[in-house]
């Protein structure tokens, strides 16, 4: 993928994520984070060309938190800024493209979640076909329960496969601070046979942020940025009996268009928030067990809603900055069953 | 630090959607117990059917029916319903291939338990006793051990077409409002006004919302305003509202409290309407038991000079 401008994520920040965060407001829980990212750039609120962030006021119930969350960044006198009803990722993917016009040098991206207000089992489900799906009130687990089944009858997995998933992942959040379910977590019942509670990501509130900036700024920024070396998205058809649940065409093809099959990634940060579409993601990527998946224990590991896309960025840029990786992969996916998946190549220049 | 503050919230609307050719066809379809699907350009049948072809976004509008009869192409048990689901004893999901069709209908099937379900076992529609043309006139999927079942021959055409849906939604929440706003409902108790400064400029924000939109940084050295304040602007209300016993004509205006950095909104008292004026100074009026000012009226001080309030405009 050859673009304009060389643009890269400089730096990322993420909240504890937890069950219930009751004493703070959406823009309470956010305003750490956007310091947190600011300082380790040495940015001002007013040095930010253009802000976007991602966020649903369904999950906690309140009418236009985002507006309110926007005071957390300094909006007045009024800014540059945008807001996509998606995962984060989506918001970073269009303050990417802000970037490539030559419009804005930096970007200030942010997504906040706080499903601890609400049942996010069924506040999902207003996302659905409003005509044939939604008047059923299916639930996300029972969805992601029918992908699992259809995984399992195609061979492709079993339940102990899909527990060795969950597993891995809680151990490797073990190295992560953020996360919510860390170390050894009980497989537990079925919640939506075939998936057990283990299989399902933790439900909670965090928030995260990410500074994108371009080229000699981005140097000026960050010792080692993460250059965004491509990035696409791409979504499947609404209705789940049209689509293949074993496979994701969207997701190889957004991962084509993003360059990410030209060289091996060594490491792949996945927006699986259920152990079943692991398996659908790696088949699709092509990842073998060369590749470090989820470092970070995944969406499985803490899983903020609207934020877990751009945590995924936000963790594989991390990687790069520290200089624990040379070329990751990161993944955001949004609707059911993995309807709508983003992916993006980032590198590190070379030591 | 106060206690947070919790209340329950109901968020509730009966969405009214209006529906294509192909949807209003297949949903008047339900109401008579007849399953239509859409042929797409390349001759697969959809079901349910959709009004513009999934893969090449033709406009699709060749109707055909389809079995009530099909196959399970996958499934979930779910052993706890929730509400508004088709059933309300445990079920499973199933995505249902219906005979003649080449995609799949998600839907519950009604099975005893989760070792009378597989992939690729039969079902049949059970439809719903009274049907109004929408998904839930199939109450559910059932066990059939059989051959297809029988066609009727229609060709979508029906008399009295179902135009639109009634969609019914209610998600519950337990509210709560954050640190700053609490604090500030917490000290509305004891009848006292309480704002939040900004540490960058120095800006008293009344209510709080815990952040300065202009600084982008949080607030939290809490400081009391009022009890008295000044009218900064006003509007004269001459509907009155649904539920709200207040004679009209009545004045709401913008007020700000000594020591704010920003007006509230609150309605005024005590005086005739057409005497209230920008500068007048006011104190509120509480109603006994009330968690917030009822109004505000006339301190009969002199009114506030312009300077000292144009800021707050
Ligand atoms: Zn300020």
């Amino acid at each position: 993928m050859r673009t304009v401008r060389d643009i890269a994520v400089v730096a990322f920040g993420q909240t504890d994520h937890r069950r219930t965060s009751d004493e703070l407001s959406e823009v309470e829980m956010l305003l750490p984070v956007l310091h947190d990212v600011l300082d380790r750039t040495g940015l001002q609120t007013s040095d930010i060309g253009f802000t976007c962030s991602g966020s649903t006021d369904y999950l906690a119930g309140r009418a236009f938190s985002f507006t309110m969350a926007l005071d957390g960044v300094g909006a007045w006198p009024p800014i540059s800024e945008s807001h996509v009803e998606m995962d984060g990722a989506w918001a970073l993917y269009e303050a990417w493209t802000k970037l490539l016009t030559g419009d804005a040098d930096t970007a200030l991206v942010y997504a906040y979640g706080k499903s601890s207000p609400g049942s996010v089992r069924d506040v999902l489900t207003r996302q659905l076909d409003p005509y044939y799906v939604a008047p059923l009130w299916p639930d996300s687990v029972a969805l992601a329960a029918l992908q699992a089944q259809a995984l399992i009858d195609a061979g492709e997995t079993d339940e102990l496969a899909l527990a060795s998933v969950a597993a891995r992942s809680r151990s490797s959040a073990t190295a992560n601070s953020h996360a919510q379910l860390r170390g050894s977590v009980p497989q537990g019942d079925y919640l939506v046979r075939p998936l057990r509670t283990g299989d399902c990501p933790p439900i909670g509130d965090g928030a995260a942020a990410v500074i994108l900036a371009a080229g000699d700024r981005a140097r000026e920024l960050c010792e080692r940025p993460a250059w965004i070396r491509g990035i696409d998205h791409r979504i499947e058809a609404h209705s789940l009996g049209v689509r293949d649940l074993t496979d994701s065409p969207s997701t190889r093809l957004a991962a084509e268009r993003a360059g990410a099959f030209e060289r091996p990634v060594d490491t792949a940060e996945l927006h699986a928030p259920f152990t079943s579409q692991e398996v659908v993601l790696r088949k699709a990527l092509r990842l073998d067990d060369s590749v470090r998946i989820n470092p970070s224990g995944g969406a499985l590991a803490a899983n903020p809603v609207m934020a877990a896309g751009l945590i995924r960025i936000g963790e594989a840029a991390a990687r790069v900055h520290r200089g624990e990786s040379d070329r990751a992969l990161a993944h955001a996916t949004s609707g059911p069953c993995l309807q709508q998946n983003l992916v993006a190549v980032l590198e590190g220049d070379a030591r | 630090m106060p206690e947070v503050l919790k209340a329950p919230l109901v968020v509730e609307f009966p969405f009214t959607r209006s529906l294509g050719p192909v949807q209003s066809a297949f949903l008047t379809g339900l109401r008579e117990r007849v399953v239509l699907g859409v042929r797409t350009t390349d001759g697969r049948t959809l079901v349910p059917p959709v009004e513009y072809d999934p893969v090449t976004a033709d406009e699709i509008r060749d109707l055909v029916e389809v079995a009530p009869t099909g196959t399970v192409t996958t499934w979930a048990w779910n052993h706890e319903p929730r509400r508004g689901q088709p059933l309300g004893t445990p079920f499973a999901w199933v995505l249902v291939k219906l005979d003649g069709a080449d995609t799949a209908l998600l839907h519950a099937l009604d099975a005893p338990g989760p070792d009378a379900v597989r992939t690729g076992m039969r079902v049949r529609v059970r439809w719903a006793t009274e049907r109004s043309g929408a998904i839930t006139d199939i109450a559910c999927f059932e066990p059939y051990d059989g051959a297809p079942g029988e066609l009727t021959g229609h060709d979508g055409r029906f008399g009295d077409m179902v135009t639109g849906i009634v969609a019914p939604a209610r998600l519950d929440y337990v509210y709560s409002p954050g640190r700053a706003q609490s604090a500030y409902i917490a000290s509305l108790s004891e009848r006292r006004t309480v704002g939040e400064r900004c540490p960058s400029c120095r800006k008293v924000y009344v209510p709080p919302k815990g952040a300065c939109p202009t600084c982008g940084v949080a607030t939290s050295e809490q400081v009391e305003v009022g009890p008295r304040g000044t009218v900064t602007t006003y509007c004269i209300v001459n509907i009155k509202a649904k539920n709200l016993d207040i004679e009209v004509p009545y004045v709401y205006a913008h007020i700000a409290l000594d020591g704010a950095g920003l007006a509230l909104h609150g309605r005024i008292g005590g005086i005739p309407y057409d005497e209230v004026r920008m500068g007048l100074r006011v104190e509120p009026v509480w109603s006994e038991g009330g968690r917030h000012p009822d109004h505000y009226r006339p301190t009969g001080e002199p009114d506030a000079d312009y300077e000292t309030y144009k800021e707050m405009l």
